[in-house]
């Protein structure tokens, strides 16, 4: 099974709780549940943290470049 | 007295005598009158009974013989000249026996002062009516003649003036001279050749008509009908310097421009040669000054065009620069935002998961008991002995059942 993306992952992640709260779910389903619930948010907050770092990044570049070079002076 | 003719048949004749007695008696009865001439070709001697003249008319030559007693005419002590200007009162006479016809003059008056002034205001508004003397007439003078001609006395000083006038202003200056008698009763006519003459030669552009001081009579041939007719038809223009300052004989009012002295019209024909080497240098120097001045104000214009140039780049520039610091702002916010959304709702449902944990339960003192068939929920299940698995918050271990409580 390839990597879930951010959306996919927190889509499920939001149905695992809503799944759990409704507690309808066998105990080991639960677990089961909880395990991989728990899986996804640490997925979900590895990327967030990833893409927070590319954007740090980003910015950083984008400060120290200036948008356009100075006009030449007058003769 | 009558005078009886032959009879040949039907034909009348008359003696030579008879003709001359009757023509002479018909001119004796014609009235006595007063007539203007030049007096010309005067004749007194002492053995004559009378002096004989002619009368000459100052226009067009016409000539009238006259004559006076000696006696009555050394009484009026005239002292006349060639070529005066008289007032003769007298009758017409036919010398009979040579039918010589003269006036035979009674009186002779000089033509004074009162009188010249008299005809030459007549001549004066004549000449005037005609036109001759109208401002709109007048042409301007050529700056560079290509020759000038000088109408004047032979011997006169205003023509060493012009000549020495002219070669000190423009030494290159091509003269031609005309010399003509400038008083006198032929001077008129004189002037007039003189006058057509160098007007006619080849490159004039302009004639100077000159002559100096003299008196009153010396300056008349200048005011002579047709000295000043000649004037105002010269076919080039005219400078007219006559007399001195205060005399205006009527040539000068008829000429293109009048000069006060022959050196004046000298000036007014001829440019002069340091004045136009200096306004030359003048025009060189302000045309340089220009140039100059010109030059600076397109360097200035330039200068202040590159400085507006550089403050409009500036100004785009920053405002380009702003432009691109707000998106890069909102670059960098509008992720952020959304990663921060993200994170809350990821946050939230971490939260709303960390409650359900399992594990939360156990860790407030609950355990799951399995056994063969999962997870045990009910009593029912259970048979004393049956082996079971309990976890634990931290751990876990296995265990019998030694009693049922149903």
């Amino acid at each position: 099974m390839s990597e879930p993306t951010f959306e996919e992952a927190q889509r499920e992640l939001e149905a695992i709780v809503e799944r759990l709260e409704r507690g309808q779910a066998p105990l080991d389903e639960a677990i089961a549940l909880w395990e991989r619930g728990d899986e996804l948010l640490r997925l979900c907050l590895a990327r967030l943290d990833a893409a927070q770092g590319r954007i740090e990044e980003l910015a950083q570049r984008a400060e120290t470049a200036a948008p356009f070079p100075d006009p030449p002076a007058p003769a | 007295m009558k005078v009886e003719p032959l009879h040949y048949g039907e034909r009348k004749v008359y003696s030579v005598a008879g003709f001359n007695r009757g023509v002479a008696d018909w001119v004796a009865r014609l009235p006595t009158l007063w007539i203007e001439g030049e007096v010309t070709e005067l004749r007194r001697h002492e053995r004559w009974g009378s002096v004989f003249f002619t009368l000459k008319d100052p226009a067009d030559g016409a000539c009238l013989p006259a004559s006076m007693p000696r006696g009555r005419f050394d009484a009026l002590r005239l002292d006349l000249v060639d070529g005066e200007r008289v007032h003769v009162y007298g009758r017409p006479e036919l010398f009979a026996a040579k039918a010589d016809f003269r006036l035979r003059a009674l009186s002779i008056e000089r033509f004074g002062l009162g009188a010249h002034l008299a005809a030459l205001e007549g001549l004066k508004a004549t000449l005037a009516a005609d036109g001759l003397f109208a401002q709109a007439r007048k042409r301007p003078l050529p700056r560079f003649p290509r020759r000038v001609g000088v109408v004047t006395g032979n011997d006169a000083a205003a023509k060493r003036d012009v000549l020495t006038t002219i070669a000190s202003r423009f030494p290159a200056a091509d003269v031609l001279v005309a010399e003509t008698l400038v008083q006198g009763p032929r001077a008129a006519a004189g002037i007039v050749a003189a006058l057509k003459a160098v007007a006619a030669a080849p490159e004039v552009d302009v004639v100077v008509l000159t002559r100096g001081g003299g008196s009153f009579e010396d300056l008349l041939p200048f005011s002579d009908e047709r000295v000043v007719r000649a004037v105002a038809a010269c076919s080039v223009p005219v400078v007219s310097a006559v007399g001195h300052e205060q005399d205006t004989p009527l040539c000068d009012l008829a000429a293109d421009v009048r000069a006060s002295t022959p050196t004046a019209a000298a000036k007014l024909v001829v440019p002069d040669v340091e004045e136009l080497r200096r306004d030359l240098a003048r025009m060189r120097t302000s045309l340089e000054r220009c140039g100059h001045r010109a030059l600076e104000r397109e360097r200035q214009r330039l200068r202040r065009a590159g400085v507006a140039l550089e403050r409009g780049a500036r100004r785009a520039h920053e405002q380009d620069a702003r432009r691109v610091e707000l998106l890069q702002e909102r670059l960098r916010r509008g992720p952020e935002l959304l990663l921060e959304r993200r994170r809350a709702a990821v946050e939230r449902a971490g939260a709303r998961l960390g409650t359900l944990s399992p594990r939360s339960t156990l860790e407030r003192g609950y355990a799951i008991v399995r056994a063969e068939g999962g997870v045990v929920r009910s009593a029912e299940a259970l048979a004393t002995g049956d082996a079971v698995a309990v976890e634990l918050a931290e751990g876990g271990f296995g265990a019998r059942v030694e009693d049922v409580r149903r």
